[in-house]
């Protein structure tokens, strides 16, 4: 018995076709109808350009678009031989604003997608407004971001060399007293303890004590049973660094080195979704995995007990959130205000190089590929996160979303265990 | 007992070819509660809503404001399984007013690139009508930029539910938020007065009209005036303005300023090139130091 379903408010759409076998899901196609066609978009346009055309690939991680479109242009200069090298300021003021981003796009997944869709699921209604939680953190963070970016979404204020803004002290204590107001609302609604607290916990059991929507969402998953449930491949992978950050993929219990040469891209059936692999193997990359990746303690913790399942994975994406707020204040504590802003002059052009910038967005690892010639975009690649997670996978295994989908006995709790991966459709469709 | 005043409009947010920009930036506003109160929200496209969007494409809601963001393709784009210019078009006739929220819903924007014969803003296809505007012309109000500023929609909604008339221009803009150009406010203004280029990227002094691409002083907006995200812009940042907010968005060489004979190829919006020469000949034939210092000098 096959079962359609169409799955909204995912950035767009989605249709899922479910396989039932004995009151048990055993197989998932996802598709995606419609390609924008971004990449094609930018072909003959100037190079710098991919930064003002590709945040629009998406209007949630507008962001990670620009960085990645930036670091593609920076790696192109230095493969054609000109050294790039970024002022910590520069490099600083762009892991804070992409730092911004993830926590806005984590925390609205969060109260938007996993509370109400879990609360029905469970059929539990707290009656909160989860929307205009979402709506205060994200207005708050974002604030934070725009002092340095201008706005959010679809800043471009990152520019070959470094960023195009010149803050003051004015401009970094604002920032700072936003960045502790968000620390307040997630101590207050989140965690239900003091960060520095929150952070020194050692034991899981601790975990489920406290107040707070997170200590709620997994206990009420602990209640109903559903902690093992979502399992999937169990391998992780992480492409972008930063001062929080490592790249590198994980297996059982090792972490080994990666290359993103060796990822590739091909296209799938009856879906304008592309698949993409590592070494011809499905990874999920997210926040789990660049937990798994980092061997981030508490997390690691989780998911010696439940593996790789919805429990882990939505802790690990609320959980980066309390990692990103305290490296945020040290990132503007540590700004040194008098370092030039971008090391690069403005007459500077290099007209012929090939590129390739990889960030990690809020939902995993974003690679862009830029191919210049005579100062335009000849070839222009995207490859962003959700094409990894839902990936159909091959004979010899399921995609990582659909294998976590399977064994489910319903298409409700199907499509919960699928919005657990923060699905972003027009990434998906670019 | 409902009485007559205490009617909520019903609100439709539907999408078309979009990014989500616009759904994000309007998420975004630190008075959502407040402005969402005034409203039954039928549909939002991540919002929770009492329908979901098959119902939503059945086209048998009621609705009277109908808000509409990314741009629009006769057929091959559906919103829960049926096509979206079939959607629009019915709500589009039962509604009283209709909005497009975002460059690509009022003028085709981004996306009409990858198809420029096929795809179009609802009303114009970049400036020109479309077949549509004489049928819905009466109901329309542009709200373009990529994305909206969260407060230049909250001001139409409010006006819409307050049963204030909103002054538009000929491509359907609200004059108060359009009628100034996105140089009114610059922080960068007095170097625009004098001519004095910013030296590079990266830095508070100096103007980007000149050499980096900005395109403010003919770019209808008030980003200057209504800051984004209630504390900056672009050009605060040293960003040039892109011109999202108009029908040409995006040009190319986003970056550079167009030159002619050294003078930059657009003029400010209205200024007749030989006033621009005129004035900009009087200020570069002083030179004044104060320009050409850093604003701060920090001591190592």
């Amino acid at each position: 018995m096959i079962i359609r379903e169409l799955i909204e408010k995912i950035e767009g759409e989605a249709e899922l076709d479910f396989t039932f076998n004995e009151g048990k899901i055993e197989d998932v196609r996802i598709s995606f109808a419609f390609y924008r066609g971004m990449e094609e978009i930018l072909v003959g346009k100037d190079a710098r350009d991919a930064l003002v055309i590709t945040p629009r690939v998406c209007g949630i991680c507008n962001h990670a678009h620009l960085i990645a479109a930036v670091e593609a242009i920076e790696n192109g200069y230095e493969n054609a031989g000109l050294k790039v090298e970024l002022s910590s300021k520069a490099k600083a003021i762009r892991e804070f604003t992409l730092s911004c981003e993830l926590m806005q796009n984590h925390m609205t997944w969060f109260y938007m997608t996993i509370l109400p869709q879990f609360e029905k699921l469970i059929g539990e209604a707290s009656g909160e407004n989860h929307a205009l939680k979402a709506s205060y953190f994200s207005s708050t963070i974002t604030k934070a971001l725009s002092i340095f970016a201008g706005q959010w979404p679809h800043s471009s204020y990152a520019v070959p060399g470094g960023v195009t803004c010149d803050p003051t002290y004015v401009d970094v204590m604002q920032a700072e007293n936003l960045v502790d107001e968000s620390i307040r609302f997630y101590e207050e609604m989140v965690i239900g303890i003091p960060l520095d607290k929150y952070l020194e916990i050692d034991s899981n059991a601790f975990l489920y004590d406290l107040d707070g929507d997170l200590a709620r969402v997994l206990h009420l998953m602990s209640m109903n049973e559903m902690s093992d449930m979502g399992q999937s491949h169990d391998r992780f992978i992480a492409f972008g660094e930063s001062s929080l950050f490592k790249a590198g993929k994980s297996m059982k219990t090792r972490v080994y080195e990666v290359d993103s040469n060796y990822v590739k891209e091909s296209i799938q059936k009856s879906t304008v979704a592309k698949a993409v692999t590592y070494k011809h193997k499905l990874y999920e990359v997210g926040p789990l995995a660049r937990a798994m990746v980092s061997k981030e303690p508490m997390v690691k913790h989780l998911h010696k007990r439940y593996k790789d399942s919805i429990l882990t994975r939505v802790f690990a994406r609320v959980h980066e959130v309390a990692l990103l707020l305290t490296r945020s204040k040290e990132l503007l504590k540590n700004l040194r205000l008098d370092e030039p802003s971008c090391s690069l002059d403005k007459e500077l052009m290099i007209d012929d190089f090939e590129g390739v910038g990889v960030v990690e967005a809020a939902r995993g690892s974003l690679i862009h590929k830029t191919t210049v010639k005579e100062g335009l975009i000849s070839k222009y690649e995207i490859i962003v996160p959700t094409q990894w997670n839902l990936s159909h996978g091959d004979d010899n295994e399921n995609g990582i979303a659909i294998e976590a989908m399977v064994g489910a006995s319903s298409t409700e709790e199907a499509t919960f265990i699928f919005r657990t991966f923060d699905v972003c459709s027009v990434c998906t469709t670019q | 007992m409902t009485s007559q005043t205490s009617y909520k409009p019903k609100l439709l947010w539907l999408q078309s070819i979009t990014c989500n920009g616009n759904t994000h930036s309007f998420l975004n506003h630190p008075d959502l509660a407040s402005i969402l109160s005034h409203f039954d929200l039928v549909y939002h496209p991540v919002l929770e809503t009492p329908f979901n969007i098959e119902e939503v494409a059945r086209g048998e809601l009621d609705c009277d404001i109908l808000i509409l963001e990314g741009s629009f393709r006769k057929e091959g784009f559906t919103r829960g399984r049926v096509e979206v210019s079939k959607i629009v078009e019915t709500y589009a006739k039962k509604v009283e007013h209709i909005i497009s929220a975002g460059t690509c819903a009022t003028f085709g924007g981004i996306f009409k690139e990858y198809d420029p014969e096929h795809i179009s803003g609802f009303c114009f296809d970049a400036e020109e009508r479309t077949e549509r505007y004489e049928i819905y012309a009466s109901k329309l109000i542009s709200l373009p930029g990529c994305p909206i500023h969260p407060r230049w929609l909250s001001y139409v909604l409010m006006m819409l539910v307050k049963g204030n008339p909103i002054p538009i221009d000929e491509l359907h803009r609200p004059q108060e938020l359009y009628g100034i150009t996105v140089h009114t406010g610059c922080t960068r203004n007095e170097y625009f007065e004098w001519k004095i280029d910013s030296k590079g990227f990266g830095l508070k002094e100096g103007c980007l009209f000149y050499e980096q691409g900005c395109q403010g002083p003919y770019t209808r907006g008030s980003c200057n005036k209504i800051l984004w995200n209630d504390t900056s812009s672009k050009t605060i940042v040293g960003t040039p303005c892109f011109g999202c907010t108009e029908p040409s968005f995006p040009k190319t060489a986003l970056f550079s300023t167009k030159t002619n004979m050294g003078i930059p190829a657009t003029m400010p919006l209205g200024v007749p090139r030989r006033a621009y020469l005129t004035a900009t000949g009087i200020a570069k034939s002083f030179r004044i130091k104060r320009f050409e210092e850093r604003i701060i000098t920090y001591d190592n």
